[in-house]
């Protein structure tokens, strides 16, 4: 049976009626449109669904959208304002750390909630903390940089 | 003067990536349309003997159900196509299993239905009764005449024997002084693309035009394949951002588009298609496992005077792609050395486990695999050391443009320079004083250096070399194309002639293109997606092959060219000039000198398009230019004659690797400790990009290297269908790679660029192989099996081999 | 991908929930933080007819200290206890091992009491729970009871949880000056254990190991306490020999398992091994 739930997604309230087996990410997805959420595994293994959920760092396939009711979420989509790429995106593209971009918005996600939660990470750090995050094309060596040079940014401000 | 060639240049994919606003297949969504699942084998060989979708069809949001019979009646058999050109007969391959289901997860059939769970729910009550066959997993068993055909047509499951010899094998090894052999062995993997296949097609049955967005790689394989399965003549193949492609997404996925086009037609919707991670592991295709014995034929001093080798290639439930990485090691057969007579043999096994892909390098790394082991297995056998081995037989940088004896002409490299600046970069003497500090002290430290050339620009007739069966090339050399327009308002759009799965085609094109026009990288857009119906396309259109480097830079370049001598010849008109006094500026063209004597590509494309009495009457209006690039060096041996020489690619870049490891004792764990190469790609077009493709490559030889893999147990199931399980690394298992560059530009390309795509992966498993056997050099014990994983490791330091198999 | 369809039931206090699935018995499921859940049911295999999601009971998501002990909340997230002052000073064995599990964004939604009424024989926490003699407690219809650990785990994904019963907090010693840790073999940093063990060393003024309390996960059909390997260590002096030669121990009577990861033979040694560093890793602190 369907339920109505009450969700904010990038600040702003979404209500939908869903099928409680509806995962969070086919909600952001197909629900409301904000494909930038992409879908890599079955198991949530592999982070590219990663979303901030509540401000914390979650893989939204491993979520059903009825537990997100009330709750707040961030997607990609909710990083950069008005075409402004905020510090981590910026240092994404200066550092080339994606190649076909599907990793991506998870990648992008993980290192935001990162940085927020320890704003001057070692390598080792970082490494560990993108550990739910799997990329095939990178070998990670831009996306660390990438991290390292946001970091940076988000101390000078 | 290049401006933008060579430097750092701002991405132009970038920001769409990191905002969420690239466009994927699964982010089309089309009216009416419906959701589709595979159903597909849960036997790894079995007879199907009935489908019943009657009870999955009740429910009225479920559209329709395409079972074996749908597949016979409506649909023709994909033709063998090249790589199964040397089959003794024939065989019909349908875009799903009709009478025999070869590979558990072998599709036999579709559902479209309202949404996605609705469709997953109707999948379960298809009835389907199958008469399970005795599973082949084994290659060695597979061939005996006990074991069950997989394809009756064929009676045995050694489905094609093949070999070529260059130069007199005889009489290398009567002379030599020693034979060294060894016997070799790769197992199953993939680059397994984090976007797995996905498919949307819609059919408009009275204009009879098909539509279809798919994650492709090579669209003539999706616009041949639909006409053929299907009968058609209009196809239209859109190719949206593809989340990776690595070769999987070259030849299987034509099986699951012509499914999807089924279900379209049938239903009068559109249909979209998402695979799962799952199904991808289990039947979106592996790179061959292959099992190698090998031969080298040396002298004292040595140099190798021949090699031979034999393989068995498992190459799983289809014909299809039968002996793709047999012939692909055509492109290295030679490595960087100038030994004057090979002997390969190959043998293409089917087994009942997911068929055979050309994953990133294909064959190329089991060739580099073969060469590097063979030479560190030389130098053991005469007590040299394996870079003076290397040394005595490498093709020098003034033998260059070199032809080899298979047919290949290298254009350049300085494969001794490469390797002499490697050592230079990881102190090598010091290693090795290290490493003895380490020994004593009861570490296991190991170095590995290896060299491997990587080809790069597909040759479409290769593969007639190792079938002299075949009479007519199914394709030569390369073509493809590119269009440059200049617009009203002065920008340029570029439409390129290749799809790309993340190779910055967009950023690099317009630095070169910006250069040649005098223009400015941010001035240029490229028109995306990739559409048939409206790029310049050929047989060399492919995100493959390593062919972006020399076709599409070709085809940019070449079109660029012509578009800027209409430029200059427009904009002489108008100022009253001959184009001879004018140069580009900023997209300005000016007379030097002469501030009054200029016109900018604005108020060029304005006249273009608008004004008639401004253009001279010899002139065509509009300024846009096309150019289909073929490479101009291709002959000789474009298409190999009875001598079998083929060119079997056209550049070849080089990389010289070291990786230095350490294991520990007590778990068999190799920690890799550094990895560093010294790459030759020739003229690197945009650093960031070279690197990328470097360190991508080479992260992903390592893994494979060191334990990522498919396993099959003894009845043919997968037990790998998951990133945990397969052993996919994420950034914490992953080494930093580094790269240095050191280039030997190719005389033949239009900016003497070469490639990079297929890169690191073709030596770096030989080099993590290298360096764990000399890490365990106390012990005496060889490396010759992939994957190095700790158990194996274990087993080989307490001489503990397993006492069965227990997985394939 | 798409789960079977199910009914959705977040109840606000444990009756109604424990109701809800006493009603349903036969085909219900709990879900927690659901990150063992949910991969189970998107391969579709489980298949509930309904799931009750205790989520949104208040109460359930409180670290406190009781006395010698510390009461961790059922709900609390693999993430709060890595993060948690008050472990990392009284039982810090809790933090070292959730800093384990899995990945941040796993460890953001885990949850303690679901990982362990999962029971996955190569989860984490069962071997923490075991080292620490930890009481499980439990609700059901007829009320509370605290479930000793050694009698909660029964097998592959199987615990003495009733269908009708939920985990609501776990209970662990402040450890005090016992030396702990836990260490993991996995292949990948997010990975299950091939070998995983946790260890508490109670040494005394005179340096002799009083007791010694191992939990060992990843290598049976559930995690289990290496008895032999605990008695050879008690009333002890540690040296390197006794450590090794208890560690040969860990896995005397046990199924080892064999899979894609390792044989049983492999698996065994890895654990001896495992046994030892673990020992070692925990006097060294």
């Amino acid at each position: 049976m369907k339920q109505t739930i009450g969700v904010t997604v990038n600040g702003r309230l979404y209500e939908e009626e869903v099928e409680p087996r509806i995962l969070l990410s086919h909600f952001l997805r197909e629900t409301i449109g904000l494909t930038g959420t992409h879908i890599g595994c079955v198991i949530g293994e592999c982070g590219a669904c990663s979303v901030l959920l509540d401000g914390k760092v979650v893989k939204s396939c491993l979520h059903f959208a009825v537990q997100a009711d009330g709750r707040e979420i961030t997607t990609i989509e909710g990083l950069a304002k008005d075409g402004q790429l905020n510090p981590v995106q910026e240092a994404f593209v200066k550092n080339y750390a994606f190649q076909c971009g599907y990793c991506t918005p998870g990648m992008v996600m993980t290192s935001q909630a990162l940085l927020q939660k320890n704003p001057n990470p070692s390598e080792e750090e970082i490494r560990k903390a993108l550990a739910g995050n799997l990329c095939m094309c990178t070998g990670y060596v831009q996306i660390v940089d990438a991290v390292k040079e946001a970091a940076k940014g988000m101390k000078n401000g | 003067m290049a401006k933008f060639v060579g430097n750092r240049s701002r991405s132009k994919e970038g920001p769409r990536h990191v905002t969420g606003r690239g466009l994927f297949t699964d982010d089309f969504q089309l009216p009416g349309m419906l959701q589709a699942m595979i159903l597909r084998s849960p036997h790894a060989h079995a007879k199907i003997l009935s489908v019943d979708p009657s009870e999955a069809l009740i429910n009225p949001n479920v559209f329709a159900v395409i079972t074996p019979d749908d597949v016979k009646k409506l649909t023709k058999p994909f033709k063998p196509g090249r790589y199964a050109a040397g089959l003794k007969r024939p065989i019909d391959e349908y875009a799903g299993a009709v009478d025999k289901v070869r590979y558990v997860g072998e599709p036999i059939g579709a559902v479209a239905a309202k949404d996605r769970g609705t469709a997953e729910d109707a999948l379960e009550l298809i009835q389907v009764e199958y008469e399970p066959l005795r599973p082949n997993v084994d290659v060695h068993e597979a061939i005996k005449p006990s074991s069950a055909a997989l394809f009756d047509e064929l009676g045995t499951n050694l489905a094609w024997t093949g070999s070529l010899q260059y130069g007199d094998i005889d009489a290398a090894f009567k002379s030599a002084d020693r034979v060294v052999t060894e016997k070799l062995k790769i197992h199953r993997y993939s680059s397994t693309p984090l976007e797995p296949f996905n498919v949307i097609a819609s059919y408009d049955a009275a204009s009879k035009r098909l539509t279809v967005w798919v994650t492709a790689q090579v669209p003539e394989v999706i616009y041949d394949g639909l006409r053929e399965a299907l009968d058609l003549q209009d196809v239209r193949v859109i190719i949206p951002d593809v989340g990776g492609g690595f070769g999987q997404k070259i030849h299987l996925i034509r099986k699951y588009v012509v499914l999807v086009s089924l279900l379209a037609m049938k239903t009068g919707r559109p249909v979209k298609w998402i695979e799962d991670r799952s199904e991808h592991m289990m039947a979106g295709g592996h790179a061959c496992a292959q099992e190698v014995e090998a031969e080298a034929a040396v002298k004292n001093d040595g140099t190798v005077l021949g090699l031979k080798f034999k393989e068995y290639d498992d190459v799983g439930g289809s014909i299809s792609t039968l002996t793709i990485h047999f012939t692909n090691k055509l492109n290295n057969l030679s490595n960087t050395y100038k030994t004057p007579a090979i002997y390969m043999e190959g043998h293409a096994v089917v087994t009942n486990k997911c068929p055979v892909i050309p994953n990133r390098g294909i064959g190329k790394p089991g060739m580099c695999f073969i060469w590097e082991r063979m030479m560190d297995r030389v130098a053991q056998a005469l007590n040299l050391s394996s870079i003076e081995v290397r040394r005595k037989n490498l093709i020098q940088a003034n033998e260059m443009p070199y032809s080899t004896i298979s047919g290949n002409i290298y254009d350049s490299g300085d494969y001794p320079g490469l390797l002499k600046t490697l050592l230079e970069k990881i102190d090598y003497d010091k290693l090795r004083e290290e490493q003895k500090k380490a020994r004593e002290q009861g570490k296991l430290m190991g170095i590995g250096i290896v060299i491997g050339v990587e080809p790069g620009g597909r040759n479409a007739a290769r593969d007639m070399a190792i079938f002299p069966e075949m009479k007519e090339p199914p394709g030569s050399g390369g073509v493809n194309g590119a269009k440059i327009k200049l617009e009203k308002n002065g920008t340029l759009m570029l439409h390129l002639g290749s799809p790309n799965c993340g190779q910055a085609h967009e950023t690099t094109t317009a630095q070169v293109a910006a250069d040649i026009l005098g223009s400015t990288p941010d001035r240029f857009s490229t028109s995306i997606p990739f559409d048939s119906d409206l790029s310049s396309w050929g047989v060399a259109a492919a995100n493959s092959g390593n062919n972006f480097h020399l076709y599409d830079i070709g085809a940019i370049h070449g079109a660029a060219t012509k578009l800027r001598d209409k430029i200059l010849k427009l904009a002489a008109f108008n100022l009253k000039v001959e184009p001879s006094e004018l140069t580009i500026e900023d997209s300005v063209v000016k007379v030097p000198g002469a501030a009054a004597k200029q016109i900018t590509f604005a108020e060029l494309g304005r006249i273009a398009y608008n004004n008639q009495h401004l253009i001279p009457d010899d002139m065509e209006a509009g300024l846009e230019a096309t150019h289909y690039y073929t490479f101009p060096f291709a002959k000789p041996n474009i298409v190999p004659g009875a001598d079998r020489k083929v060119r079997a690619q056209f550049t070849f870049s080089a990389g010289a690797h070291a990786a230095i490891v350490e294991v520990d004792k007590n778990t068999g764990s190799v920690h890799v400790l550094r990895y560093l190469i010294v790459g030759d790609n020739g003229t690197v077009i945009n650093p960031d990009v070279v690197n990328g493709q470097v360190y991508g490559s080479a992260a992903h030889g390592i893994a494979v290297a060191l334990g990522e893999g498919f396993m099959y147990s003894p009845e043919g199931q997968p037990l790998t269908i998951t990133y945990l399980d397969y052993g996919k690394c994420s950034a914490a298992e992953t080494p930093r790679v580094e790269a240095v560059h050191q280039p030997s530009p190719s005389p033949f390309t239009s900016l003497g660029q070469k490639a990079a795509g297929e890169g690191a992966a073709i030596p770096s498993p030989a080099a993590i192989a290298s360096a764990v056997e000399d890490a365990l050099q106390p012990f005496g014990v060889k490396v010759c099996e992939l994957p190095i994983t700790p158990e194996a490791v274990w087993r080989l330091l307490n001489h503990n081999p397993e006492k069965e198999r227990r997985t394939f | 991908m798409i789960p079977g369809s199910f009914e959705y039931f977040a109840p606000r206090s444990l009756p109604d929930a424990v109701k809800f699935l006493s009603e349903h018995k036969d085909d219900v499921k709990i879900l927690s933080g659901g990150q063992s859940l949910l991969p189970l049911m998107k391969m579709r295999l489980s298949k509930p007819a309904y799931i009750v999601d205790i989520g949104r009971i208040p109460g359930l998501d409180t670290i406190t200290q009781d006395g010698n002990n510390l009461i961790v909340g059922a709900l609390v997230t693999h993430e709060r206890i890595e993060y948690s002052d008050l472990l990392k000073a009284r039982c810090p064995l809790l933090p070292q091992t959730a800093t384990t599990i899995a990945d941040v964004q796993v460890r953001n939604r885990g949850t303690f009491g679901g990982s362990v009424a999962h029971a996955d024989p190569a989860g984490d926490w069962p071997a923490a729970v075991i080292a620490l003699d930890a009481e499980i407690k439990v609700f059901g219809p007829s009320g509370e009871r605290w479930v000793k650990c050694d009698d909660f785990f029964l097998g592959l994904l199987m615990s003495v949880l009733e269908p009708d019963e939920i985990v609501t907090a776990i209970k662990v010693p402040i450890t005090g000056s016992d030396k702990t840790s836990y260490q993991k073999a996995a292949p990948r940093s997010s990975g299950f254990a091939v070998t995983g063990v946790a260890v508490r060393l109670a040494i005394d003024a005179a340096g002799t190991c009083s007791r010694a309390a191992i939990g060992i996960t990843g290598v049976a059909d559930k995690a289990y306490r290496p008895e032999r390997t605990e008695q050879i260590l008690a009333g002890k002096k540690l040296d390197g020999n006794l450590i090794e030669q208890a560690a040969m121990e860990s896995t005397r009577n046990v199924e080892v398992i064999e899979d894609i990861n390792g044989s049983s033979e492999y698996r065994a040694h890895l654990t001896h091994v495992y046994v030892a560093r673990a020992i070692e890793e925990a006097l060294s602190r």
